[in-house]
């Protein structure tokens, strides 16, 4: 599958790293996979594990481990708000928790529409602007700092409109 | 010898030898300090916290580069923060305090920190009783959380990790012993964390889930009852079972196993696949320590493929043919029926015995066909197996000891399906340094950890294996597992290479046969069947005993001209016992004691671990009765009188008698006493290691090869 659509990128990545540490292209490989559909499927982790040449447990290790790759189709607007210390200490529960009631969600769920998730995630390092939260899009992670509940609403909005 | 460094524990001294883990220095001892991530058979990781003690170490001087000397003692320096005793290796002069304030204050705190996220449900939890959390609980906590209730941590409890392990997510302490022992043990990556901090989870994402042969052994060394078995899940709770030595029955290697039983209730209609009420039966298998042989482990067929004995229809009285019907008679009849059809024809009789007998039971067997003048035939083995009566591997082998130096060839077998044990050891060898060879017609599990891999067509491995004479030949130990390749001319090929090794440990051959005991049978002089069709156009008499050639199509019945008389010994109706003209109930080898010749020629002992079903006998009781009708001495009265009369009539296994079958030495790991939190749940080996044959005769060792 993604030998097929996107062969020349899958050749560019592989060759970034020797033969034999080819499996240092998992990361590379699950970003491109998630590219489309905003999330790895099962396909594609078996489809990766062979290109690594590592086990699909592995692969989907990976994929549990770091919060910027999905498993699960969920909205296509992933709102991750650092919850860690710092920020806890700057009010980012109250605000997760804030913005999750004003969505009619709970933290880690999708609004029935699909089109806003919103979870908490570990350090982000962006303290000193919390509140915060990261989204991250085909071009890359946008960090939305400095936010309050209002000012999250907004960009919702403006994203709502923007999608339909 | 490795040089040896002394410390004190506790204020007891220890010496052990460099690089020993300070965990492993106060086993030697008898310190048992709280372990739940560390694992003797897996490299240590400190993840868990648990094992924290106070560490000091000798001062010492810069100038002149000795200990400072305080009162007549050398100063000790304590660290500020307490040490992992699972990760930190030993150091002359060190003073290790697992019991001091600081020490168990930490062991406390662990405790409490892993319970906030384990339930505390012990009461209907598998582990319970047996369970390393549970008992350092009792220990060391506190019986007072400072956490609040209302937060615990709660995950899925019903998680099928493949069709045979079951995962409680909320009981997960996140040691990572089953992802490590998939990894490093097994070879068989195939279950990872997922998630991380408190949401971390085990996951397995292989086609098919979980897919390993030795997904049992993870919920030995499972240090909570996160991990449990789809066959004992809420089987029995621990202290209700008793315990029974036992050997594996379903492959050469030999598994030193226990079955665990429990008298079932009057009430309790059904347990797993037999009716229950007011039984004993057996609840599961566990692996039971035996390092030369399986260490602390089995494979998954050990562990859940023994329920066969249990089986509903198992025969339990003896059975004549009266009008083309089996009809239940008295063992006087059916003894008597035997007698009188076999006086008339003594020199006809063939005996065609399986490997799944007890020696004891082929040696009775092979008396009577002797006495008979009759044959003594093996169903079924391996082509050219008898060559490891020559030169099978010696006494004192011990592929745990194999690592550089050792050349180790594997032809025409499948270790991992053949005899899974022999897998894990074998790929472990590898590991250690030792050179595998593998020469296979077809792809197997074991291949990726050979240093040569030599594909063949069906039928051509011996052709390989000569070929590769040379370059064996200079290897310091040589080993070679060989499995069905068509003809003898593989086994024959194989003993060529070793022939000039012959008495030497960790050199020689190794049948990969078909069933526990072919070796012990071929000792014993039995000859393996070639023709059955002809056997039976020319005896009179056949006893078959453990075998069934006709469901197994290895006769057909329609073309056998002469119909001789078949007494057929037997579990199950089986389609030769179908045949029989008289048919005798056997009991199981769970039922009475007996003992087995591994591939490796380790004769090992079992022992009862239920009552006898209905009228069963023992195969060697019954084959006495039999002999007894036709004026031929054969012991019966007991096992352990059979296995003395065996030692004295064969050469290979002379002095071996039940008691020295019995015997033990310490092993290490220590596993299996009061803290099952070192090595997990897998039995310690109280009831016997086993004895290794000796040499048939010294001529063909010395003799002209």
């Amino acid at each position: 599958m993604l030998a097929e659509k996107y062969p020349n990128e899958v050749k560019k990545i592989l060759a970034k790293y020797p033969p034999e540490r080819k499996q240092s292209a998992v990361m590379p490989l699950l970003h491109l996979a998630q590219l489309e559909a905003g999330f790895v499927d099962r396909h594609a982790v078996v489809e990766i594990a062979g290109i690594c040449g590592i086990t699909e447990t592995d692969v989907a290790e990976i994929i549990g481990f770091y919060t910027l790759y999905h498993d699960a189709p969920e909205g296509k607007l992933r709102l991750q708000v650092c919850t860690d210390i710092s920020c806890a200490l700057r009010g980012a529960d109250e605000f997760l928790a804030k913005v999750c009631e004003r969505l009619g969600i709970q933290p880690g769920g999708t609004t029935p529409d699909g089109l806003v998730t919103v979870e908490a995630v570990m350090c982000l390092a962006a303290c000193d602007k919390a509140p915060m939260f990261q989204v991250q899009g085909p071009d890359g992670i946008a960090y939305h700092e400095n936010m309050t509940v209002d000012k999250t609403m907004e960009f919702i909005e403006t994203a709502r409109k923007e999608v339909k | 010898m490795a040089k040896m460094v002394s410390l004190t524990i506790d204020g007891r001294p220890v010496s052990v030898s460099e690089g020993t883990l300070i965990v492993n220095a106060a086993k030697t001892i008898g310190i048992d300090v709280p372990v739940f991530c560390y694992h003797p058979k897996m490299e240590p990781v400190g993840m868990c916290r648990q094992c924290l003690v106070e560490v000091g170490r000798p001062a010492i001087d810069r100038a002149t580069g000795q200990p400072v000397i305080e009162n007549g003692q050398p100063k000790i320096n304590f660290g500020p923060k307490l040490e992992t005793a699972c990760t930190t290796p030993v150091s002359e002069g060190m003073v290790v305090l697992s019991q001091s304030d600081k020490a168990r204050a930490s062991q406390k705190e662990i405790l409490e920190f892993l319970l906030t996220s384990h339930p505390l449900d012990c009461p209907v939890c598998d582990k319970g009783g047996e369970c390393p959390l549970q008992n350092l609980t009792m220990e060391h906590a506190s019986p007072q959380s400072r956490f609040l209730f209302d937060e615990k941590h709660h995950a899925e409890k019903r998680v099928p990790l493949g069709d045979k392990i079951w995962l409680d997510r909320e009981r997960c302490i996140q040691c990572a012993r089953c992802i490590r022992f998939q990894e490093q043990v097994a070879g068989e990556p195939v279950l990872a964390f997922y998630q991380r901090g408190r949401s971390t989870d085990i996951i397995t994402s292989s086609e098919p889930p979980f897919d390993s042969i030795f997904s049992g052994n993870t919920t030995d060394i499972c240090p909570v009852g996160a991990l449990t078995t789809a066959d004992f899940r809420f089987g029995a709770r621990p202290w209700e079972m008793k315990a029974a030595a036992s050997i594996c029955s379903l492959c050469p290697v030999g598994c030193n196993v226990t079955f665990n039983t429990r008298r079932e209730a009057k009430s309790r209609a059904r347990t797993g696949t037999t009716t229950a009420g007011g039984k004993v039966v057996i609840k599961r298998a566990m692996p039971r320590q035996n390092e030369q042989v399986n260490e602390i482990w089995i494979c998954d067929r050990g562990r859940f493929e023994w329920h066969y004995v249990e089986r509903e229809d198992r025969l339990e009285k003896p059975l004549v043919k009266k009008n083309g019907k089996l009809e239940k008679v008295s063992w006087k009849v059916a003894i008597e029926e035997i007698g009188n059809k076999v006086k008339g024809n003594k020199e006809e009789v063939v005996v065609l015995a399986s490997g799944r007998l007890s020696n004891e039971d082929l040696f009775n067997l092979k008396q009577l066909a002797d006495g008979l003048g009759g044959e003594a035939l093996l169903y079924d083995s391996l082509p050219g197996g008898e060559l490891t009566t020559k030169y099978g591997v010696s006494a004192g082998t011990n592929i745990g000891d194999m690592g550089a130096g050792t050349t180790i060839l594997v032809a025409a077998s499948d270790l991992y399906h053949e005899a899974p044990i022999w897998h894990l050891r074998v790929k472990q060898a590898a590991e250690r340094g030792a050179t595998l060879i593998i020469v296979n017609s077809e792809a197997t599990r074991l291949d990726k950890y050979a240093k040569h891999l030599v594909r063949c067509e069906k039928g051509e491995a011996a052709k390989k294996v000569r070929e590769l004479g040379a370059a064996v030949k200079d290897a310091k130990n040589l080993v070679i597992f060989f499995g069905a390749d068509g003809s003898s001319a593989l086994a024959e090929a194989c003993a060529e290479l070793v022939k000039s090794r012959a008495g030497k440990p960790n050199n020689g051959l190794v049948g990969v046969w078909p069933r526990a005991n072919d070796q012990g049978a071929l000792e014993l002089g039995f000859k393996p069947a070639q023709d059955l069709q002809a056997v039976f156009e020319k005896a009179s008499v056949v006893y078959i005993v453990g075998a069934d050639p006709i469901g197994d199509g290895a006769i057909k019945t329609q073309n056998v001209k002469r119909k001789p008389f078949i007494i057929v010994q037997e579990l199950f109706l089986t389609e030769t016992a179908k045949l029989a003209d008289v048919l005798l109930p056997a009991q199981a080898f769970t039922e009475r004691d007996g003992s087995y010749t591994s591939g490796e020629r380790r004769v090992q002992r079992f022992y009862p671990a239920v009552p006898a079903l209905g009228e069963t006998k023992a195969d060697y009781a019954i084959t006495a009765l039999i002999a007894a009708e036709l004026g031929i001495e054969v012991e019966g009265r007991s096992a352990g009188l059979v296995m003395d009369k065996l030692a004295a009539a064969v050469p290979a296994f002379a002095d071996i008698t039940y008691g020295k079958l019995a015997e033990t030495t310490e092993q290490w790991p220590i596993i299996g006493r009061a803290d099952l939190y070192y090595g997990g749940t897998s039995y310690q080996n109280s009831q016997g290691l086993g004895v290794p044959l000796g040499r048939e005769n010294k001529k063909a060792e010395e003799g002209s090869l």
